[in-house]
């Protein structure tokens, strides 16, 4: 697909993530409004993104458990130039990379709080929206 | 074990040189495909080597976009060809291609290795399209790109905002090295910005993603970038000054795949290889006459100066200032615009103008003297290469 301008630019279409077998439970668990992250059976660690090994121990073994929703602010940016068409109307958004208490980071855009009052260490906590029947995305509001 | 390890790294050191270097116009606006640019810069390569296409065995082509081997042997009629190799590391794959060649020349696999590069990335495919090529890029595309990051603006930006909140970097910082790598542009003929840029001129662009301005982001350009790689021994009686591969190395940061889970987003596979290639080489940051910094972002070239220990960490914003990184300055950097304002053939060109300056041949913009000096490749989330190469004539 070529990005060059035309006359009549695509419809906007958000982004969709496509889960994998390693990462369907995060989004199932998304979807049901809670934060189910992947920990090694063997050596009890947290990881994310979701994948087959723990590299800690090496162990092929996972349970998915649910992690408290409070993080704090790691870093931020704030999005103004849209590379992607559907997210034009919400520019300028800002994006947090949030440490969350279970000692993984959750990407995800920040509502409500000002710019100028970010800081790192802030608190936040993670929120849910369904964005179609299937998919629900993460955000962070002030805690 | 170590002591091992560490004889067999050295037994590369100036055992390879680069024997040519050639590049297209560096334009936005081009008929031509990025195979064809990538062809052209080869041919040039090659003629300034003094050689013949047909004495090219090696192809390391830059990989997703312009050519493959077979595209090499049918256009250029390899004979021969011994090794066809990939090295997909982003913008960390030019230099890191450097030391994949210089193993092939130097145990012999081959005789003379093409890097190259061809890129439409202005009147072609634009960075968000050409994302979703990389393999590597999944886990984004799967947890980054929904909630909306997208771009390597984007991702890199909230490593410089921690860096500018840990340590009080400034976005002043920022513009020096833009304002800067704009006066060199400016000596070399074939660049994209050929207009002086000034500091207001940097703060006042528009905001891509905060803390980065237009003018702190890379140009998306058309153009091509070749450079042969040759045995010392043999390439010591080709037509140019023998410029030497004394120590080359690549490295791969932790969370390879995602900077957000990277535990510290401030040091990346350039933490690793800087060692290992001042090892191999011998030497020290202070001998550097001279660096080509990877220059996707500007606050890129901050955090590398670090990570390279050209400063400590933390220190790099104020290093970049009076003068410093400037012509005449103790460490001149991007002495050929960069791709902040040269073009973007992905580092390629960094590796030219390293090659130009030692072979005393960098026009306006010569460092006086130079015998020693350094280029980083960075790219891929994070992946780092770096080498340093010698005046050995
Ligand atoms: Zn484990």
């Amino acid at each position: 697909m070529s990005t060059a301008p035309t006359s009549t630019p695509p419809a906007p279409e958000r982004p969709l993530p496509t889960p994998t077998r390693e990462s369907q439970p995060y989004w199932d668990g998304l979807r049901e409004g809670r934060l189910i992250l992947q920990h090694c059976a063997k050596c009890e660690k947290a990881r994310h993104y979701p994948r087959p090994i723990c590299p800690h121990c090496f162990s092929m073994e996972s349970t998915w458990r649910e992690a408290p929703l409070a993080g704090r602010i790691h870093s931020w940016t704030v999005c103004h130039h849209p590379f992607n068409f559907f997210f034009k109307s919400m520019a300028p958004y800002v994006v947090a990379l949030v440490d969350m208490e279970a000692g993984v980071r959750v990407n995800a855009p920040l509502r409500g709080m000002a710019e100028g009052t970010l800081k790192i260490g802030a608190p936040v906590r993670l929120a849910f929206e369904p964005v179609t029947k299937d998919v629900t995305l993460p955000y962070f509001v002030a805690a | 074990m170590a002591a091992e390890d560490e004889s067999m790294v050295h037994a590369l050191r100036e055992k390879a040189a680069i024997s040519g270097i050639g590049e297209t116009a560096y334009t936005r606006g081009t008929t031509q495909s990025g195979l064809a640019l990538q062809l052209e810069a080869s041919l040039r390569a090659i003629d300034d080597a003094g050689l013949s296409p047909r004495d090219i065995d090696g192809v390391v082509p830059y990989f997703p976009g312009g050519g493959i081997a077979e595209d090499f042997i049918a256009n250029l009629g390899l004979p021969d060809l011994a090794l066809s190799a990939f090295i997909p590391m982003g913008g960390a794959t030019c230099v890191a291609a450097l030391q994949t060649a210089a193993m092939a020349v130097a145990t012999g696999v081959c005789r003379n290795v093409l890097i190259s590069v061809g890129r439409t990335g202005y009147s072609g495919a634009r960075v968000s399209t050409r994302l979703q090529q990389f393999p590597q890029f999944a886990l984004a595309a799967e947890f980054e790109a929904p909630i909306g990051m997208f771009a390597p603006a984007q991702l890199y930006a909230q490593g410089a905002r921690r860096h500018m909140e840990l340590y009080g970097t400034t976005t002043r910082h920022f513009a020096e090295v833009a304002v800067v790598t704009r006066q060199h542009a400016i000596l070399n003929g074939n660049v994209v910005m050929n207009k002086p840029l000034t500091v207001e001129e940097h703060h006042a662009s528009r905001m891509i993603a905060d803390p980065f301005r237009l003018f702190d982001c890379s140009l998306e350009s058309d153009g091509g970038a070749a450079v042969i790689v040759s045995a010392s021994d043999r390439a010591r009686d080709l037509k140019k000054p023998l410029v030497t591969i004394m120590g080359v190395a690549e490295g791969h940061p932790e969370s390879p795949a995602s900077i957000a889970q990277r535990p510290d987003l401030l040091e990346f596979g350039l933490a690793k290889a800087a060692p290992r290639a001042f090892g191999m080489a011998g030497v020290a940051p202070k001998e550097i006459d001279v660096a080509e910094i990877y220059d996707c972002f500007t606050f890129t070239v901050i955090n590398q100066l670090e990570l390279l220990g050209f400063c400590k960490k933390g220190e790099g914003g104020p290093f970049v200032m009076d003068g410093r990184i400037a012509l005449g300055g103790d460490l001149p950097i991007n002495t050929h615009g960069g791709l902040l304002s040269q073009g973007h053939v992905v580092g390629l060109n960094h590796v030219i103008e390293l090659t130009r300056q030692l072979r005393r041949d960098a026009g306006k913009a010569q460092v006086k003297d130079a015998e020693v000096g350094l280029v980083t490749g960075y790219g891929d989330m994070g992946d780092g290469s770096v080498a340093i190469l010698r005046r050995a004539a």
